[in-house]
């Protein structure tokens, strides 16, 4: 019995062997590819000084840079409030480029753990600029936020959004 | 509390599992676990992975139109609470998937029947155009007994019958 599994074994290994070479050389480029194709998926982080974010509300800019995240060590997640400095901003908005602005954050493409253990995350980064009492400056809010705001008491921003996810 | 379905693999998402990602245009993508999410990054198509229900609803190998199916369905209006209605459907939830169970293998058998005439169809006509591989056609010439037994002597048979008319 054994010897003939033995037998079984090494002819298959035989056969293997007059294979390997082109195998193997098939093996590595799909492994290459796969790799490429994972890599590319950046991994997603929190928003911390230097983050660039798009603003989705009227408020006039366009592109905000954080510079400090008001809560957490390691930066902002989906639903904190950010420091952000105006690095992008419509000729005649409310809001000019260069000043320090305050804001929300209502999309983040990290995924952030919901209360029932799932998880949510979006395409972007995007932010609603609001002033020191967290009232939005815009009068509108574009594109999906999560209903995790309400806990955050941004009850004004949801009302402004079209979409809640 | 709502069951949702799997955006890949179409199967159902309890509360807790799995993520969710919303495009920017509010749409929203809920999977059930990090293998569905993978995929779909890795942007492949549910109808061409084998694994997914959506494959196996477009090839013919699941159940697809029944009516037992209606009874799971998506509702925008809350159900208002009634005790016998709750008591009657957890009364009619087991017999609903027993019924479903009965037809899902039926459906398999059914599907399963048609294949082994065709193979056997696809082996006999192999074997008939490979017999040459077998055994040299010259060999066979010599020795008639090494052909496919059946055929060949049903063909012998009234050639057989005929030499015996032809001789009386």
């Amino acid at each position: 019995m054994a010897a003939s599994l033995a037998s079984k074994f090494s002819r298959g290994w035989s056969l293997f062997g007059g294979l390997g070479s082109s195998l193997s050389g098939m093996l590595t480029t799909a492994n290459e590819m796969t790799c490429s194709n994972l890599l590319s998926q950046q991994q997603r982080t929190f928003i911390q000084m230097r983050t660039v974010l798009k603003v989705v509300d009227n408020s006039g800019a366009k592109k905000v840079m954080c510079i400090q995240a008001l809560k957490g060590k390691k930066g902002a997640r989906l639903g904190d409030t950010i420091v952000a400095s105006v690095k992008e901003a419509h000729p005649n908005g409310k809001v000019k480029k260069g000043k320090v602005v305050y804001g929300v954050v209502v999309r983040a493409a990290m995924q952030r753990g919901r209360c029932d253990g799932s998880e949510v995350k979006f395409d972007d980064n995007a932010v609603v600029l609001v002033d020191k009492q967290g009232q939005p400056i815009g009068t509108r809010v574009f594109g999906p936020v999560p209903h995790e705001l309400r806990q955050k008491k941004h009850v004004k921003i949801l009302t402004l959004a079209g979409h809640i996810a | 509390m709502r069951l949702e379905k799997c955006w890949f693999c179409s199967s159902t998402i309890y509360p807790g599992h799995g993520i969710q990602f919303v495009r920017n245009d509010a749409k929203i993508f809920r999977f059930c676990r990090s293998k569905c999410h993978k995929n779909f990054k890795m942007k492949r198509n549910p109808r061409k992975v084998k694994w997914t229900k959506a494959y196996r609803r477009l090839h013919g190998k699941d159940m697809t139109q029944d009516t037992t199916f209606e009874f799971e369905r998506k509702r925008n209006r809350p159900e208002r609470y009634d005790r016998n209605v709750v008591e009657n459907v957890l009364k009619a939830m087991p017999k609903i998937v027993k019924i479903r169970t009965e037809r899902e293998e039926r459906h398999h058998k059914e599907r399963m029947k048609g294949k082994k005439g065709k193979l056997a169809k696809e082996a006999k006509q192999e074997l008939q155009q490979g017999i040459h591989l077998v055994k040299a056609p010259s060999v066979l010439q010599e020795e008639p007994s090494l052909t496919l037994p059946k055929i060949k002597v049903k063909v012998f048979q009234p050639q057989s019958e005929e030499n015996h008319a032809m001789e009386e």
